[in-house]
């Protein structure tokens, strides 16, 4: 296992080289600054709202007292958020296994001494730091709360831990899909297309809990169950559970098992 | 050093290499001859553990590649046909990489750059990129990454493929140095596949040449020309010959 970090850092010294993570990193800055400011501007304007409301009648108060920063400010903006992450991350993965078939590279590799999964394991890893990184300028947002507000802290973390959970399963999706392919359009637009199915398999569901054929069977309440969306807001909604942190988990072992298997398969084609 | 044990590679039907064994001593250096498709490559792919054979093994320095993978391909260094860059890494960071994924001790790293760079001519452009180097410069580079771990097995299939004249002589003169007896070097065993006859000529005492798949001819060179006839007419006359009494031959895989 000693040559994970290896690979993992020579992978990221080549996503900071190449122009993807500066592209990444300035889209993914102006887009976290838009919502942001976005979810707070509402918020005030709610507020404010309510507050003239009071005196035409005084049940707004209780409106007023439920608003807080956690639920309608940090939880869309962490919504927001994981939306753009669906879209970044295959920036972020694409190049991880393409870029090795297509320079020939993974020739070097799998003759050298080491096991697929350490290659699979420092690619992964790679990512992983990246993905952290942006995690970590996400949290510099509800960070300003905590000057002027009073957040909860339990509850804005477990909204940032859902956020890097449902970033880190994007990743080996993304791992995935670059590992399958030479080409990095094709590997973005396959973990894209394979992010957004996962994310949108809750609106499926809600179809058909509106009395489409799936109807309140369990096909809806599994494909609700398998939608990323659902464990994610969970854990925004500040309910740490283990059944959520499972899911995570079974879904990033699954696909680096199967990037594993991809990579392999050179072997025996 | 190089033991390849009844080798064969099929494709489905395609047989690209059939049942081709041979063995390599330390310090022998053999040209690897056969026209464009007869299996050069896929062999030594077999050889190198890129690749499992559908029979036979391949054993390097005492270690089978497919019972013990790690311990047999420590030992091999291999520059395959494209040579295998980062072109956004500089050269001395490369091979410090690859040093470091062919277990040289992380505190012999260095070492084992410095001399690698010496050796390939690469001392004033350690710190460019891979990408902007010459194609010669960048085939140097291949070479370096394939003897910094210093193996005792050196695998080069075609070092000299698309290069101006120049530079085919600098990389001649550079992999005749390479596998030159010194003191104070590993002797490698080394395998130079090619179809260019006077680079055989020039740099290996010992010919294998396959055909079709097969091995046709494992001879010293000095056996070979010595009625008179060049290099050139004996591949010529082995590779006219009908060698695919059973099985087709697989044209296709380089």
């Amino acid at each position: 296992m000693r040559h994970v970090g290896t690979i993992a850092r020579r992978e990221l010294a080549s996503l900071f080289v190449s122009p993807v993570a500066y592209v990444v990193l300035t889209l993914f800055s102006v887009l976290a600054g838009f919502f942001f400011l976005s979810s707070v501007l509402s918020f005030s304007e709610a507020v404010s709202r309510l507050q003239q409301m009071i005196g035409f009648d005084p049940r707004f108060a209780e409106q007023l007292a439920r608003a807080n920063l956690n639920d309608d400010v940090i939880f869309p903006f962490l919504g927001a958020m994981s939306i753009v992450l669906l879209f970044l991350v295959p920036g972020i993965t694409m190049g991880l296994f393409a870029s090795e078939t297509a320079n020939g590279t993974d020739e070097l590799l799998l003759t050298s001494p080491l096991t697929i999964w350490e290659i699979v394991l420092g690619k992964f890893l790679a990512a992983a730091g990246f993905l952290l990184l942006l995690v970590g300028l996400v949290a510099l947002f509800p960070g300003i709360l905590f000057v002027y507000g009073d957040p909860e802290v339990q509850k804005t973390l477990a909204g940032l831990l859902g956020l890097l959970l449902v970033g880190l399963t994007y990743v080996a999706i993304g791992c995935f899909a670059s590992s399958v392919t030479s080409s990095q359009v094709i590997a973005f637009v396959l973990s894209f297309v394979m992010l957004l199915l996962l994310w949108m398999l809750s609106f499926l569901a809600d179809l058909g809990a509106a009395g489409g054929p799936v109807g309140q069977s369990g096909l809806s309440s599994f494909l609700r169950w398998l939608s990323s969306s659902e464990h994610f807001e969970q854990l925004v909604k500040g309910l740490v559970d283990t059944s959520d942190l499972a899911y995570f988990g079974a879904l990033i072992g699954t696909f680096l098992l199967l990037t594993k298997a991809a990579v392999e398969s050179v072997r025996w084609r | 050093m190089i033991e390849a044990r009844g080798i064969s590679k099929r494709y489905g039907d395609l047989v690209a290499v059939h049942d081709v064994s041979f063995s390599v001593a330390q310090g022998e250096v053999v040209g690897f001859l056969g026209p464009n498709g007869a299996g050069k490559t896929t062999t030594m792919r077999i050889l190198t553990g890129f690749l499992p054979p559908t029979d036979g093994t391949a054993v390097i320095a005492g270690h089978d590649m497919f019972d013990d993978p790690l311990a047999a391909r420590r030992c091999v260094g291999y520059l395959p046909e494209s040579p295998p860059l980062y072109p956004e890494m500089d050269v001395a960071g490369f091979l410090a990489f690859v040093a470091r994924l062919k277990d040289v001790p992380r505190k012999r790293v260095r070492e084992a750059v410095e001399r690698a760079l010496e050796r390939c001519g690469l001392t004033d452009v350690r710190r460019r990129v891979i990408g902007q180097l010459s194609k010669g410069y960048r085939q140097r580079v291949g070479i370096a990454q394939a003897i910094v771990h210093s193996p005792p097995v050196l695998i080069l299939d075609e070092p000299t493929v698309g290069l101006d004249p120049t530079q085919i002589r600098e990389i001649r003169s550079l992999v005749a140095d390479l596998v030159a007896p010194k003191a104070g070097e590993v002797q490698h065993a080394v395998i130079l596949s090619t179809h260019i006859l006077p680079e055989v000529e020039a740099i290996c005492p010992r010919v294998l040449l396959i055909h079709r798949g097969r091995k046709v001819l494992d001879a010293r060179l000095s056996d070979l020309t010595g009625g008179g006839r060049s290099l050139e007419q004996v591949f010529a006359q082995e590779t006219s010959r009908d060698v695919s009494d059973d099985a087709p031959a697989a044209a296709a895989f380089a």
